[in-house]
């Protein structure tokens, strides 16, 4: 076997342990889901799609409107994210100001606070406000702990983008705005929606501001709602817990299914010398 | 258009404070429809003179002028916007939007002027026709070759009708065969538009061919400022003496005297004897001789001798570098038969000899 063979045999089962690794578990749901009994490994395969009828048909168990408000919520807050988090990164690499630094540590510095030790204020700011049980919420909490990574990564790839851009823009006859909206955004757009595509990943997944500031399924998420799933009796109903979260898990595969091509970016190719 | 620059100045203030002078006091007036070049080394200032120009950077003094009205000072209320200036600019990295087709990039300027669509749309063919790029309409900029990128970004500044096109040494990142080539057919398209043009390279090739004049910039002041020919043949200054041509000029420090009437330079044994009414006897100088101007002598009238360290062989004719009176002299000979470490003697053209005050 020469070099190259070994080399591409490394690579191949070092990625196949690694996508085996980290798909184990989700094969692992869902094959459950589609079990009658959790112990299907002992007791024999039982295949059946009762779960996921339970979960899409049961109205008590409120499955879909947990799945809608994730959706609205995650949804409303990446948008909003990216919105801001794309001016201030155009602010930031653009415009001449001091201490841009600080001010990209110190957005940094407030992303490292933990949860927890928010949740006790934000819950009576929240009450103060009448937005308990209601998606404000949840949508502004989002925002605010998931803009500073936006802002890092859009930083990151504003500053990728050649400043000669902005100068053909600019005697193009552009204005700030026009730079910014026409040149800028357009060409950074792989790096936006892959930063939107975290950003809602971040709030889908987000647990522990959904549990203590919503009640109920009017505005409960996902996580929280399949976590405080029950069964009649007490026993903890596995199979419907990986019926839904398989069917959670979705429109996060949807999503990224559908803007790979842009996560993968190498759009800038050819604005400069390539 | 005409371009005056008036005293402009630029001063950038670093982060610690410091400031750098780039442009001290520049003075430079370019005629309508003409083709003028920034030719500098690096630092020198020429490109920030040149985005002084497009309106990109605001002088710290000064006055730039576009046919009598002031569009930039020291003063920032008296800048205008590159928009309402109506120049083009063209620049090394080419600068295309990647995400538009080669037609949108061209079309770009027009449409943010808001012009009419068929307009464009017949702008835009006129432009490709010209930079023969019609091929490639479709194509993302990604798709094409360095020099095919550089064309649109030329349509794309020509679209407009700039009243002036500002480049900035936009041939660099081309190889040196489609340079050459690139070159012509930018000498014939800016005859062709007329356009007044300035044009910023540190190539001194490029700047003698394409420059109908050209201004040579040091550490931020304006050497020299004049027809490619006399750069050449008439250096204000040892920099612009050195600086163009090739191969380079001799330079050396030399002391003129006098014996009798005649005017002569001491070498460490030679002695050469000339003619110069405009030297002075008793004052030291900085003489220049350009290689081509130094002739390889078959007598022994008033001449240097010395032995050829080095020789390079260019084609037809000879490069020798040879060491003479504790110095090293570069000479262009046409003639053959040179061998190395062999003793020659050689004489300096009377009339081609500059003398740089120090």
């Amino acid at each position: 076997m020469n070099e190259e063979k070994i080399k591409n045999l490394l690579i191949i089962s070092t990625a196949c342990f690694m996508v085996l690794f980290s798909l184990l578990p989700f094969a692992y749901m869902v094959l459950t889901s589609i079990n009658a009994a959790p112990d299907f490994l002992a007791k024999g395969w039982n295949l059946t799609f009762e779960n996921y009828k339970n979960v899409l048909g049961v109205e008590s168990l409120h499955f879909l409107d947990y799945l809608k408000n994730s959706i609205i919520i995650s949804f409303i807050s990446s948008v909003a994210t990216v919105f801001v988090a794309s001016l201030a990164a155009y602010a930031i690499t653009r415009l001449e100001m001091k201490g841009k630094i600080f001010i990209l540590l110190f957005v940094l510095g407030i992303s490292m606070f933990p949860q927890v030790s928010m949740i006790g204020y934000l819950f009576k700011i929240m009450v103060y406000f009448g937005f308990i049980n209601a998606y404000p919420a949840l949508i502004f909490p989002y925002i605010a702990w998931i803009l500073p990574l936006s802002l890092w990564i859009l930083v990151s790839y504003f500053s990728q983008i050649p400043r000669d851009l902005d100068k053909a823009a600019m005697v193009d006859g552009c204005s700030k705005f026009q730079i910014l909206f026409k040149v800028l955004f357009p060409v950074a757009l792989p790096g936006i929606f892959s930063t939107a595509l975290l950003s809602f990943i971040f709030a889908f997944n987000e647990f522990i501001f959904a549990l203590i500031l919503t009640t109920d399924y009017h505005s409960r998420t996902i996580p929280v709602g399949i976590a405080l799933f029950e069964g009649l009796h007490g026993q903890v109903p596995w199979g419907q817990i990986m019926a839904a979260s398989t069917i959670t898990m979705l429109p996060i595969l949807a999503l990224t299914l559908i803007f790979q091509k842009h996560i993968i970016g190498g759009l800038t190719k050819g604005a400069v010398k390539g | 258009m005409k371009i005056e620059i008036k005293n402009i100045q630029k001063e950038f203030k670093t982060i610690g404070r410091r400031s750098v002078n780039v442009l001290r006091d520049i003075n430079l007036e370019m005629k309508d429809g003409e083709f003028f070049v920034l030719l500098g080394p690096s630092g020198c200032g020429k490109s920030t003179l040149l985005n002084i120009i497009a309106g990109l950077e605001n002088p710290t003094g000064g006055k730039l002028v576009f046919d009598n009205k002031v569009v930039a000072s020291g003063n920032k209320n008296e800048c205008i916007s590159p928009k309402e200036r109506n120049v083009a600019m063209v620049f090394q990295t080419y600068a295309l939007y990647p995400h538009l087709s080669v037609y949108e990039n061209i079309a770009f300027p027009l449409r943010i002027a808001k012009m009419d669509k068929a307009e464009i749309d017949k702008q835009v063919r006129k432009s490709a026709e010209i930079l023969h790029i019609t091929n490639h309409i479709d194509s993302k900029p990604s798709e094409l070759s360095g020099g095919e990128r550089q064309r649109v970004a030329i349509a794309r500044a020509i679209v407009r009708k700039p009243r002036a096109l500002l480049f900035d040494e936009p041939l660099s990142n081309l190889d040196a065969q489609l340079r050459t080539a690139t070159r012509i057919e930018l000498k014939k398209l800016q005859r062709e538009l007329g356009i007044t043009t300035v044009y910023v390279t540190h190539d001194q090739v490029e700047a003698m061919t394409l420059g109908d004049r050209v201004a040579v910039l040091k550490d931020g002041f304006v050497q020299q400022v004049d027809s490619a020919i006399n750069l050449y043949e008439k250096p204000a200054n040892k920099f612009v003496a050195g600086f163009i041509g090739f191969p380079n000029m001799n330079l050396f420090d030399v002391e003129v005297l006098r014996e009798q009437e005649k005017l002569y330079i001491q070498f460490e044994k030679d002695r050469f004897y000339f003619d110069n009414s405009s030297v002075k006897a008793g004052v030291k100088y900085c003489m220049g001789i350009r290689p081509a101007d130094i002739e390889v002598a078959s007598d022994n009238e008033n001449i240097l001798k010395g032995k050829i360290d080095t020789m390079e062989l260019l084609g037809k004719e000879v490069l020798l570098y040879v060491s003479s009176n504790n110095m090293e002299f570069s000479i262009f000979t046409h003639k053959k038969g040179f061998k190395e470490n062999q003793e020659i003697s050689f004489r300096f053209d009377q009339s081609k000899i500059h003398f740089f005050e120090k």
